[in-house]
């Protein structure tokens, strides 16, 4: 089994339209199938990755799907009252401090609190317990795109640097505590055959590790398998259509080489998936990459 | 006249808007370069191209300066302008420096520039990367008359941070909302008396517990180092807003063929038309191709194993090629009347110049019909 199975906070990122969703409802499948209780965070992205696996998109509150598995949509200002309540105790000074339109906008202004917010609520789920043992086996984070994850995951470190003694900053201590315990938390950066996404992939595995958080896999998503040989080209030289359209597989099949060697450099497993031949992802195409993303994961073994 | 050479031959501003990972900044850097085609002095100003596409354009680095887009590479594309193109990238941070600048007094810039919560502004404030795009648009256009500008802007997941960044922005730089509670707590600065006012209602109280005194005070501080600027950010921000709603501007929404993300470009266009603002097509890019029924036919004369790999490669392909022309048409009904343009998917990327020319080719011939498919692209 690879490292990032072994996790109980699960963070799946990447570059935008890569398909993170698509890995992380994937992912979240075969943990619920394999017996651990899992919950699939989403963040404020407002239910997708629950959608694809064909049920109503999550919301704010926590929902069970199926067997072992469980999600949410964590939205900031669900996230900001539930955290402001922890807190004050007090829904009546919630309402009158938090519900006057004058302050909603003035929290706006503050750095990362959206975020500090939002983070705080999933860690929040992570340590959950339930009569002495934590109530989630497996936390998966269908985080948000490259720049984004970035500072998102890295609020508390910056919080740290930046915050005096407060509640803030005590609650970024306790967050990046987890988020930096390699035994707690693991990252999955989901990449593409293709250039951009796969420089992308590289600055984001080295923006994770500079932010202490453990690098465990790649996924590659779209990956194509080769299928014809020189030969093969060679019989179809009177029929330059259909040579173009084996040569454009070729290419294809080179890019995913490419693409593997090259995220590679990461030194971390590289999960291929295969591109599935179809008009946008349903259930069934969840399923399929599930398997082989579990199968390439080393899980179930 | 096709909708996008109109909108290359008229108007002075074309942005593309549209998700991330679309293809946005490769298709603005071929409308710029149809533009040249149709004799426009042209600008392209990309956010973030990948390298490639960055140095097929002449850009090595970052810092809103612009540089033509040497002939020696448009030669050997064998790509011919009638009129100069030029491309840029566009930093964010710099940008918003100079911004400042502009709108401060020197002593008020430093006081700016070196607070803490400046750089929530310029980078994490939601809504300042598609702010700083739009004001820097603006500069170009107003620097350029005659020209033609085109706008790569930032993905952006959500239609309305968007349309609401030059508002979003205004309203953190206006600060009534802050400046209502802050005040005794700015007074109490002032005095070196430490936000004794602060302590005493309850919303400082509350929020102090929550946020932390120290950070109410850097805010303070910051809001106090900007009051004054609001004028001369109002002023510009009003001349964006006016500029995007203006005759010489048009959008262009680029989306992808899949239907996941179909209902997001849909909202987007729909929030574009309700603020009055010209949409000129929607393009959906790297739609894949039919295979035609006589290649089929060709297909299965030929001998194993040549046979059975070229078959199922067609099968793949037509299986994409419909759901294709199936987001294509559903998207066609969905933003009705705009437009609904396609552009197929280019064996390899699009990152030499002829590949993005041909690509600008494209949707300046305009579009074939939703039903039909797009023609079989040639190789790289």
């Amino acid at each position: 089994m690879t490292q990032l199975l072994r996790k109980r906070l699960l963070v799946v990122t990447g570059k935008g339209g890569v398909g993170k969703s698509t890995v992380s409802a994937a992912l979240a499948l075969e943990l619920a199938r394999s017996g651990r209780r899992t919950l699939l965070c989403e963040v404020n992205a407002g239910g997708r990755a629950t959608a694809l696996l064909g049920h109503p998109p999550a919301g704010p509150a926590l929902a069970h799907l199926e067997g072992e598995l469980w999600s949410v949509d964590v939205r900031p200002s669900e996230a900001m009252r539930e955290y402001v309540l922890q807190k004050i105790r007090f829904e009546r000074v919630y309402r009158a401090v938090f519900e006057n339109p004058l302050v909603r906008s003035f929290l706006r202004f503050i750095p990362s609190l959206p975020e500090t917010v939002m983070l705080g609520k999933i860690l929040w789920h992570l340590r959950q317990s339930e009569e002495d043992r934590p109530l989630w086996d497996a936390v998966v984070v269908d985080a948000p795109s490259t720049g984004h994850a970035l500072t998102f995951l890295g609020v508390p470190e910056v919080l740290l640097r930046t915050l005096p003694p407060g509640t803030m900053a005590e609650e970024a201590e306790w967050m990046h505590r987890d988020l930096v315990d390699p035994a707690v938390t693991g990252t999955a950066v989901v990449s593409l055959p293709e250039e951009l996404p796969i420089l992308e992939s590289l600055e984001l595995g080295a923006g994770l590790r500079a932010l202490h958080l453990a690098l465990d896999a790649v996924v590659l998503n779209q990956a194509t398998a080769p299928r014809f040989q020189a030969a093969d080209l060679a019989a179809l030289a009177g029929l330059p259509r259909l040579r173009a359209l084996a040569a454009s597989h070729v290419a294809e099949a080179d890019r995913t080489r490419d693409a593997v060697e090259r995220l590679g450099s990461l030194e971390v497993p590289v999960v291929a998936l295969p591109r599935l031949y179809q008009g946008g992802m349903d259930r069934a195409g969840v399923e399929a990459l599930g398997r082989a993303l579990f199968s390439g994961l080393g899980g179930g073994a | 006249m096709t909708p996008i050479e109109a909108a290359l031959r008229t108007r002075g501003v074309v942005v593309c808007v549209g998700p991330g990972g679309v293809g946005k900044t490769t298709l603005s850097a071929a409308l710029a370069l149809q533009g040249g085609g149709l004799g426009r002095r042209s600008l392209v100003c990309t956010i973030d191209p990948a390298r490639r596409l960055a140095s097929a354009l002449g850009l090595s680095e970052l810092g809103n300066v612009a540089r033509p887009i040497p002939q020696a590479s448009l030669g050997a594309a064998g790509v011919q302008l009638i009129a100069p193109v030029e491309a840029m990238m566009l930093d964010m941070k710099q940008s918003w420096d100079e911004l400042i600048a502009a709108t401060a007094t020197p002593e008020q810039r430093d006081r700016i520039l070196a607070n803490r919560f400046y750089q929530s502004l310029s980078t994490a404030l939601a809504g300042s990367q598609e702010y700083i795009a739009l004001e820097k648009l603006w500069e170009l256009h107003s620097t350029r008359p005659g020209d033609l500008v085109v706008l790569d802007t930032p993905p952006t997941a959500h239609a309305l941070d968007f349309l609401d960044a030059p508002s979003r922005v205004l309203e953190f730089l206006e600060t009534d909302a802050a400046r209502w509670f802050l005040a005794p707590a700015l007074r109490g600065a002032q005095v070196g008396l430490k936000l004794v006012g602060l302590g005493g209602n309850l919303v400082g109280r509350t929020l102090s517990r929550i946020v932390g005194m120290q950070t109410l005070a850097d805010l303070s501080a910051f809001l106090l180092a900007i009051s004054g600027l609001n004028e001369g950010f109002r002023q510009r921000a009003s001349s964006v807003r006016a500029l995007l709603a203006s005759e010489t501007t048009t959008f262009l929404l680029v989306a992808g063929p899949a239907p996941e993300r179909r209902e997001e470009v849909v909202r987007f266009h729909a929030a574009l038309r309700a603020q009055g603002l010209d949409v000129a097509a929607v393009v959906v890019n790297q739609v894949h191709a039919a295979v035609a029924a006589e290649d089929v036919a060709r297909a299965g004369e030929l001998p194993q194993p040549v046979r059975g790999k070229i078959e199922q490669t067609i099968e793949e392909a037509s299986a994409l090629a419909e759901a294709d022309a199936h987001g294509v048409s559903a998207m066609g009904q969905a933003v009705s009347p705009t437009p609904v343009l396609t552009v197929p998917r280019f064996a390899g990327e699009v990152h030499d110049l002829g590949a993005l020319w041909r690509a600008g080719a494209y949707l300046v011939a305009g579009a074939p019909r939703p039903d039909s498919p797009p023609p079989a692209p040639g190789e790289p």
